[in-house]
């Protein structure tokens, strides 16, 4: 047998790898090594071992084949106990009644594997344990008598605080994680950092490669957002109800695990920068906005873009980072709120498992700054290709939890919302000296703007909508609002509650919201009775703190002729 | 059975566990008043509102010629007066109980969509009657709204402008069909518009055999059918017959039109043909394919165009379907130096994805994707207001909703392969749409076709013949 096999030999390796049923051995394990991954993946998940017990058991299993095949061959059963195959003689040999053997185990086998895929088709409840019950105890009373029944929240021993609203109307559930950290932790040199670690939120974790966090998720059911202001970075998951073990498992990795992989960091400065162009550079009233911050805070840092100065974006670095994600990514920071088709006993088994074990950070060092008194109105030009004008005003005002801000919240639907607003009436439809007029106010930790901006027509005289803005704001600020309008302001704003919570993610959010800038998320349902108690001198008094000649900083866009080229 | 089908039979078993379709249509009650006019009522009673959707056939496809914005102008229109309040007092109606009631016109109808406090029911079917059956129509409203509706424009073409490049898009691939013509009006073609041509519209394109309403929330059955029956039982129909839509035909070869932004930091682009109309009976597999393809975060377009290369913040696909074949898209955008490196990139993701389909596993996640999001698209008042009435002015049964789960569920790799190479243009047969700073790319896009340039100051979204 010194020549290269040929077809002859090929033949006969065939015939006594048959003989001594190797090939059955091979059946036999492939469909028994497949029932067994099956069943170590459905054990993971009923008795919540780690992610990696079915990868490894599929290892091992994968590996064991070549063994079992070599052992086959080499090994041959006979009467008289296992012996090496090319020692036993072969008219003593009983490899027909082993392939017998084999052949009914392999009939079982398969007959298991049906029964089990059956079974798993058939009887999906059978593989949902219900939760240990979770003692009552652990659940903080909520104060206040307004508050829904069936809410709940808790918080874990690391800081972790969990609000849950149980809503089964829909097979999903929303869940918004609120990070304190936002814009005003930060300083020249890594202004934008707070946003453009919401981007990295996403990209890999030492379990995890760049993008897996994204394909399982939205493989289980589910997809996701994050959004990065002020004051917080805000992470959002809306998924189907039996995604809610992956969102746990999703959540807790990237919060003790994060990666940053250099070359990752450095294709995400590229997205954030295009993304920067997009909400920015090439619309103009983004670039207004941006100037406007800018001037209307001079020490305070809610003067940096969000999304941060470009010299800054290009260059951060992994300290920068580092040192981030360990100051702000912390248990004690994060306030989570689960909204829909959960219970509160199945959110709190899965948050203690998930991150009770996940250790409390020291709380960052607060935003020590406070912006000193405006001593005149600021004001800045932009001069740019467009066709029509803009006209911003900034105001000094107060924070979310100030008392000047519900008021003023009135006072803004008052003056912007909708064609029957005064300054849309008096600018838009009367005078036809903006062609659109809108408003709103921040409301963060730190005292916010009330803010305006204006759209002129191409022709438009921006002195003369300036002047016609601040006659109307001085107006509301001497004589008040009238009846009707603190009426109208009242239903706005009563309507818009229920508009809010007529959605799991409307709730989440707003939850969230409260518990974070207000101290607590049972606030929320005050909302109603707060609206009523309002005076109207409360409203008179918010305008004239607020709106005053010298606590303004107002910003124009001028076009400019293209170049002709 | 090798392993390898062993394997992937049993993981299926266990992925097939979490989907979830679990949601239907509610019950709703249907009626058909004398006039042709369709209400459907639904009571859902979790918050104190009730949302409101009506919606007339028509649209922007019954614009005259030269007069596109017309339906939107008229739409607008509906809210500056109606009954016996003006502009002003209209608005203080609506506003002074929180509501909301806004008019608009969409390609093949017009939409007055609204929700209010329970307790003021009465009022907002009151305002919608007096909005559809004796708008003012007045001069001096639509002399100001035709001005402002310029100006906004205007402002929007300062503005990002990922808003427009659709617009010109549309006009750029359908051309002289009525799908072509932006629905709110170019600076131009509202310039033309005239009260007359408003009063026009109003005795042919509007009437009760156009309209269908939709209401859900928090009321009772009885007494809004009996409202409703009351207010619009015997309202004339539309004396226009609607029109009769050619099929888009689907462009052959390749054509680029380029809008110019001098100054723009970035290109738009946005590359597409003519797609499939909303009665597409692959519906379910085509969203499938969509949905990897360009329709989510991890798309094959986002991954390779996004996350793979940093090139834009966002790629994706869009399929628009009307009652005639509508448009399939790619589009994205990216710093100016590096335009034809991310278009060539987003077309070698088309040729891919003609080539390869969709693998098991990227299906699989697909369609738990759409399954797990179906249901936040039927949660609140409006949304199945609007959901109503949407399927009664298409003439779809509730299947189209309560069906789609299993539809989602059933899609085979075989059935989306099909899908894709019917419905995704190939490379060859491509409209391109960019908008960016001419001087810098005009000579590099050559390679895509023959262009057409247009500056975004031109007050149209075609080049005047």
């Amino acid at each position: 047998m010194e020549r290269p096999g040929g077809f002859d030999e090929t033949m006969a390796l065939m015939t006594e790898l048959r003989r001594r049923n190797v090939l059955k051995v091979a059946f036999v394990y492939v469909v028994a090594a497949a029932l067994l991954y099956w069943l170590a993946v459905v054990l993971q998940t009923q008795l919540e071992m780690p992610w990696w017990a079915s990868r490894f058991i599929g290892i091992v299993l994968l590996v064991g084949l070549p063994v079992a095949l070599i052992f086959a061959w080499v090994y041959e059963f006979t009467p008289g106990g296992l012996r090496k195959a090319i020692e036993v003689d072969q008219t003593q040999s009983i490899v027909f009644k082993t392939g017998q053997k084999l052949n009914a185990a392999l009939a079982v086998l398969v007959v298991l594997g049906a029964v089990a895929m059956v079974a798993d088709r058939l009887l999906p409840e059978l593989a949902v344990v219900p939760p240990p019950p979770v003692p009552e105890r652990v659940f903080e009373k909520p104060s206040g008598n307004k508050v829904p029944a069936e809410i709940r929240s808790f918080t874990l021993d690391n800081g972790l605080k969990i609000i849950v609203w149980p809503d089964h109307d829909i097979p999903n559930v929303a869940m918004y994680n609120f990070v304190r950290a936002g814009g005003r932790n930060e300083y020249p040199g890594i202004t934008g950092l707070a946003h453009f670690f919401e981007h990295m939120m996403f990209n890999g974790t030492s379990r995890r490669e760049p993008g897996e966090f994204d394909r399982i998720m939205e493989a289980a059911g589910g997809f996701n957002n994050a959004y990065t202001s002020n004051d917080v970075t805000v992470y959002t998951d809306w998924f189907a109800r039996s995604a809610l073990k992956t969102i746990f498992d999703l959540e807790s990795d990237r919060l003790s695990n994060l990666a940053f992989v250099p070359d990752v960091v450095e294709s995400e400065r590229g997205v954030v920068t295009s993304e920067r162009h997009s909400s920015i550079d090439n619309d103009n009233s983004g670039r207004l906005y941006e100037q406007m911050m800018a001037t209307t805070y001079i020490a305070h840092p809610y003067q940096f873009p969000i999304i941060g100065w470009p010299s800054d974006i290009a260059s951060w670095t992994q300290d920068d980072l580092q040192r981030f994600y360990k100051t702000y990514y912390a248990p004690n920071n994060y306030t989570m709120v689960f909204a829909g088709d959960v219970t509160p006993d199945e959110i709190y088994t899965l948050a203690d498992k998930y991150f009770a074990g996940i250790p409390r950070q020291k709380p960052p060092a607060p935003v020590r700054t406070v912006e000193p008194e405006q001593q005149g109105v600021r004001r800045l030009t932009i001069e740019a290709p467009a066709q029509t004008p803009l006209l911003h005003m900034a105001f000094h005002a107060g924070s979310a939890s100030d008392p000047v801000t519900l008021p003023l919240e009135l006072l803004l639907n008052i003056l912007v919302d909708g064609d029957s607003s005064r300054l849309h009436r008096l600018l838009v439809e009367e005078q036809q000296i903006a062609v659109s007029v809108d408003g709103f106010q921040s409301e963060g930790f730190d005292p916010g703007v009330a803010y305006f901006y204006l759209t002129l027509p191409p022709d438009g005289d921006v002195d003369a909508a300036e002047g016609a803005v601040m006659r109307v704001l001085a107006d509301v600020a001497a004589n008040g609002v009238t009846e009707a309008e603190l009426a109208k302001a009242r239903n706005i704003m009563l309507a818009n509650y229920w508009r809010d919570i007529a959605t799991i993610d409307g709730k989440a959010s707003a939850l969230g919201n409260y518990q974070v800038f207000n101290g607590s998320y049972e606030k929320l349902f005050n909302l109603p009775g707060t609206l009523e108690a309002i005076s109207h001198d409360a409203l008179k008094a918010a305008a004239a703190r607020v709106f005053r000649p010298s606590n303004v900083t107002v910003g124009v866009l001028l076009p400019v002729e293209e170049s002709a080229e | 059975m090798t392993a390898r089908t062993t394997l992937i039979l049993v993981l299926l078993c266990v992925a097939g566990r979490l989907s979830a379709a679990g949601v239907t249509l509610p019950a709703a009650e249907r009626i058909v008043l004398d006039n042709g006019t369709v209400l459907i009522l639904n009571e859902k009673r979790d918050v104190p509102m009730v949302g409101i959707q009506a919606m007339l056939r028509g649209g922007a496809v019954t614009d005259p010629d030269g007069k596109s914005g017309l339906s939107s102008l008229y739409a607008s229109l509906l809210e500056k007066g109606a009954g016996d309040r003006d502009a002003a007092a209209f608005a203080e109606a609506v506003a002074a109980v929180g509501g909301n009631l806004s008019a608009g016109a969409a390609l093949e109808s017009i939409s007055i969509s609204g929700d209010f406090l329970a307790r003021d029911a009465g009022l907002m079917v009151e305002l919608l009657a007096d909005m559809l059956r004796r708008p003012k129509l007045d001069r001096a409203e639509l002399d100001k709204l035709k001005r402002r509706s310029i100006n906004l424009l205007l402002a929007a073409k300062d503005g990002d402008p990922r808003n427009l490049v659709p617009v010109y898009a549309n006009a750029f691939l359908f051309g002289d069909h009525p799908y072509g013509s932006p629905t709110d009006g170019s600076e131009a073609s509202l310039a033309t518009i005239t009260a007359r041509d408003i009063a026009r519209y109003h005795e042919q394109q509007v009437g009760g055999d156009r309209l269908v309403i939709a209401v859900s929330g928090y009321f009772d059955i009885a007494a809004m059918r009996e409202r409703l029956t009351a207010a619009f039982g015997d309202w004339r129909p539309a004396s226009a017959e609607l029109p009769d839509l050619a099929a888009p035909e689907r462009v052959a070869g390749n054509r680029v039109l380029l809008v110019n932004k001098p100054g723009a930091t970035q290109t738009y682009f946005w590359i597409g043909n003519i797609g499939v109309a909303f009665d597409y009976p692959e519906r379910a597999a085509l969203d499938l394919a969509n949905t990897v393809f360009g329709g989510r975060f991890t798309s094959l377009l986002n991954t390779a165009l996004r996350v793979e290369s940093g090139l834009t913040y966002s790629a994706s696909s869009a399929l628009r379907r009307p009652s005639k074949p509508g448009s399939v898209a790619i589009s994205s955008y990216t710093q100016t130096d590096a335009t034809v490196e991310a278009i060539d990139m987003a077309l070698d993701v088309l040729d891919r994805f003609r080539a390869d389909g969709v693998p098991a596993d990227a299906a699989a996640s697909a369609r738990n994707y759409l399954l797990g999001r179906f249901p936040t698209q039927l949660e609140t008042a409006t949304q199945l207001a609007a959901q109503f009435a949407t399927l009664e002015l298409y003439g779809l049964g509730r299947d189209y909703i309560d069906a789609y789960g299993d539809a989602v569920a059933a899609v085979t790799p075989e059935s989306v392969k099909l899908v894709i190479n019917a419905v995704y243009p190939a490379r060859d047969d491509l409209v391109f749409v960019l908008l960016g700073d001419a001087e810098a790319i005009r000579d590099t896009i050559v390679r895509y076709g023959s262009v057409t340039e247009l500056s975004i100051t031109e007050p149209r979204f075609l080049p005047q013949e």
